[in-house]
């Protein structure tokens, strides 16, 4: 290419580049212009094929009811998030989607002014959302979505090998740490804490945490109204950083996979899994041993529960089809979905009249969940799920390091205050 | 033209715009930031980090396959049976999808039941049995022998097809000279394929700034950042935090860095195929 040939189009491209504005606008909020007849719904890609056609034949379903046809587009995980926003963005969005809740991620849609009030909308339709889960949904005061899929991360526990061991269920500090002695004098791992990916590190915070300062201080350090660099929080790091010294965790937690670690609390190799409620389902088929699950200990007193929401659903402020949208997402928050959730082992974020499982591993989470909300009792705050990607980052490199034994407690609090004041 | 417009004139651009103001990839109205990427970029020690991983990557990850795949190409270039085998075997891993590759070598690393660990421990090596993928200090080492194990392959062909051109002649005159295998490949051999060298060297070397695919499969740059490059930190940014301009910024800097090698290695390549050495 000549000099003058060069320089014309890069001229012509950077007009074009100007003239494009490359990144738009937010669209307006459009008047409910479709024929009421059909809606689009965007999820994730469901872990297995069982679990699309379970989807499927669900909103069938709701066809059937409603008489409303259900455009069910389903995207990778791993680049959903990206496509909603794009898509929210070019005003072509679907009508409702699966999102993540919280103000770092629904949050942040809302501000832009990418999601359907549903403040009115919910004040007739009665939803009987706990109350709970409510803020999850709730950005400046309105109310965005359907906060779903209550996940409660804490301690499974091999039974048999605990009555084995003659251990006591790891219900106390005390009883957590004899166990992990005994377990560990027997030749097998104490605890399957694989954090190759990262956030099983969070996840191992947030149950530390929470039973360490307690719902209502959990809360608000989550909130930015207390500092991460603080006795509790560092309290909390250090019950995991003594668990990688006193060699409880398997060699280099951080180069095992979740699978793997899973795997070895599977194969009897390791006791205990610190992880969440959505892998009953899985040890269902995965064990042959009797399986408990419990709070993660406190160091005095009651344990407290650790619950997130794995899911929201949403609609797009751009939606032309609001009437239908707003019957699929009423259907998604009743009883009748509910009780299909339950079935798969998924806990709705409402109670759900006369829903019950067969499992009872299953069903005493379910009951447990149910309880906290009944009683008022808090919950401590699955983090990364209520965090921003910032503070989320800073965690899971911070637990990274300390399960691998290469930073101090005192260096991640500080680096955790640090990311929540980014975050603001 | 329109081509190099369409695809490599606009798209840079494009960088650059959004490489001066501060998108996050929702906000409809971002901020016209300047140059304030760039001065945050030159100011974070992350950055600095993962150039440092990349410059590590670059040396070894350039040496390493020049060495051994020229090594295996003369090698098969002077076998008499099996070349075909070995040449399909060698060449099989560049084939692999980096995924395939990333995951059966996430595998071989596992610290409990990993091949390598296992391996260590029946010879009586326990004492280096080890997390590779999960310790900070052997992490990038680990993911890098990956990647020269995949890379080996490609340079090997392209190795052995310039070798199909050297000059039988001059390599009889050298042993009749009395020089030693070693003293051929260096003096006679070697300069006759420098151009493919020089070609080799450029891909592999610049392939080394841009590394992305197989860090992000077998490690996610972790454990805690330990196996950042820039091309892992660009996309960190852009896609999990959401900072797409910072992100674009980190790009646009492993452009500059990797474009002058390019170039000069080039014109080396031109200027030694204007001087006569090679082909």
């Amino acid at each position: 290419m000549k000099r003058s040939q060069f320089l014309a189009a890069a001229g012509a491209a950077a007009v074009a580049v100007a003239l494009a504005g490359c990144t738009g606008g937010a669209p307006t909020a459009s008047s409910a212009s479709g024929d009421g007849k059909s809606v689009s719904y965007l999820i994730g890609q469901p872990d297995t094929p069982e679990q699309l056609a379970g989807i499927k034949a669900n909103m069938k379903t709701f066809e059937r009811e409603s008489g409303i046809t259900v455009d069910l587009q389903v995207v990778p995980n791993s680049s959903a998030r990206t496509l909603v926003q794009t898509r929210l963005r070019s005003g072509k969005g679907p009508d409702v989607f699966g999102y993540d809740t919280g103000p770092g991620f629904a949050g942040v849609l809302a501000k832009a002014g990418l999601l359907y009030d549903l403040t009115d909308h919910v004040k007739t339709a009665d939803w009987g959302i706990y109350d709970w889960a409510k803020p999850a949904v709730t950005f400046d005061g309105k109310f965005y979505g359907i906060p779903d899929q209550i996940e409660q991360v804490g301690l499974y526990y091999n039974k048999d090998l605990f009555e084995q061991y003659g251990l006591e269920a790891p219900t106390t500090m005390a009883a957590l740490e004899t166990a992990a002695k005994k377990i560990e004098a027997e030749g097998k791992i104490p605890f399957a804490a694989g954090n190759k990916e990262g956030w099983e590190g969070g996840h191992m915070l947030s149950m530390a945490l929470a039973s360490q300062v307690g719902a209502s201080a959990m809360g608000e350090l989550i909130a930015g109204d207390s500092s991460w660099d603080s006795d509790g929080v560092k309290s909390a790091l250090s019950t995991w950083a003594g668990f990688q010294k006193a060699g409880w965790l398997p060699p280099s937690p951080n180069g095992i996979t979740y699978d793997n670690s899973n795997a070895l609390f599977y194969s009897g190799r390791a006791a205990m899994n610190p992880t969440g409620t959505w892998l009953i389902q899985t040890l269902k088929d995965a064990v042959k041993f009797d399986v408990g699950f419990v709070n993660f200990p406190a160091p005095s007193g009651d344990a407290v529960a650790t619950t997130g929401l794995g899911a929201g659903t949403f609609m797009s402020s751009s939606s032309k089809n609001t009437a239908a949208a707003l019957k699929l997402m009423d259907y998604l928050a009743g009883d009748s979905h509910g009780e299909w959730e339950l079935q798969r082992y998924l806990i709705p974020a409402h109670p759900v009249e006369g829903g019950t499982s067969d499992d009872p591993l299953f069903q005493q989470v379910v009951e447990d969940t149910a309880s906290y909300a009944e009683t008022g009792a808090g919950t401590g705050a699955n983090i990364d799920v209520s965090a921003t990607d910032v503070f989320n980052k800073a965690m899971w490199d911070g637990m990274q390091g300390i399960v691998g034994g290469t930073k101090t407690p005192d260096q991640v609090a500080a680096s955790l205050q640090a990311a929540a004041e980014k975050s603001k | 033209m329109v081509l190099t417009v369409v695809f490599f004139v606009v798209p840079l651009l494009s960088s650059v715009y959004y490489s001066l103001i501060d998108y996050d990839g929702i906000s409809a109205t971002p901020a016209f930031v300047g140059l304030g990427n760039f001065v945050e970029l030159f100011s974070d020690p992350e950055v600095w980090h993962a150039l440092g991983n990349n410059l590590i990557w670059i040396v070894l990850g350039t040496a390493a396959p020049l060495i051994l795949g020229l090594a295996f190409a003369l090698l098969l270039w002077t076998a008499r049976r099996g070349s075909r085998f070995y040449r399909l075997a060698l060449f099989f891993p560049y084939v692999m999808p980096g995924v395939a590759i990333g995951i059966t070598w996430g595998w071989i690393y596992d610290p409990i039941d990993g091949w390598l660990n296992v391996g260590l421990r029946a010879i009586g090596l326990g004492g280096l049995a080890t997390g590779w993928l999960g310790q900070p200090d052997t992490a990038l080492i680990a993911v890098l022998v990956t990647a020269i194990w995949g890379a080996c392959g490609f340079v090997m062909v392209i190795f052995l097809s310039a070798l199909q051109n050297v000059d039988q002649e001059l390599i009889d005159a050298a042993r009749l000279d009395r020089a030693n295998a070693l003293q051929r490949v260096q003096h006679v051999v070697v300069p006759q394929i420098m151009p493919v060298f020089i070609m080799v060297t450029t891909v592999t070397l610049v392939g080394g700034f841009s590394v992305f695919d197989i860090i992000f499969i077998m490690t996610q740059a972790g454990p805690a950042n330990a196996s950042n490059v820039l091309g892992t930190y660009a996309f960190t940014n852009a896609f999990q935090l959401n900072r797409i301009s910072y992100g674009t910024a980190i790009a646009l800097l492993i452009t500059a860095l990797s474009i002058p090698c390019a170039v000069l290695l080039n014109r080396l390549q031109r200027r030694l195929s204007i001087e006569g050495m090679g082909s």
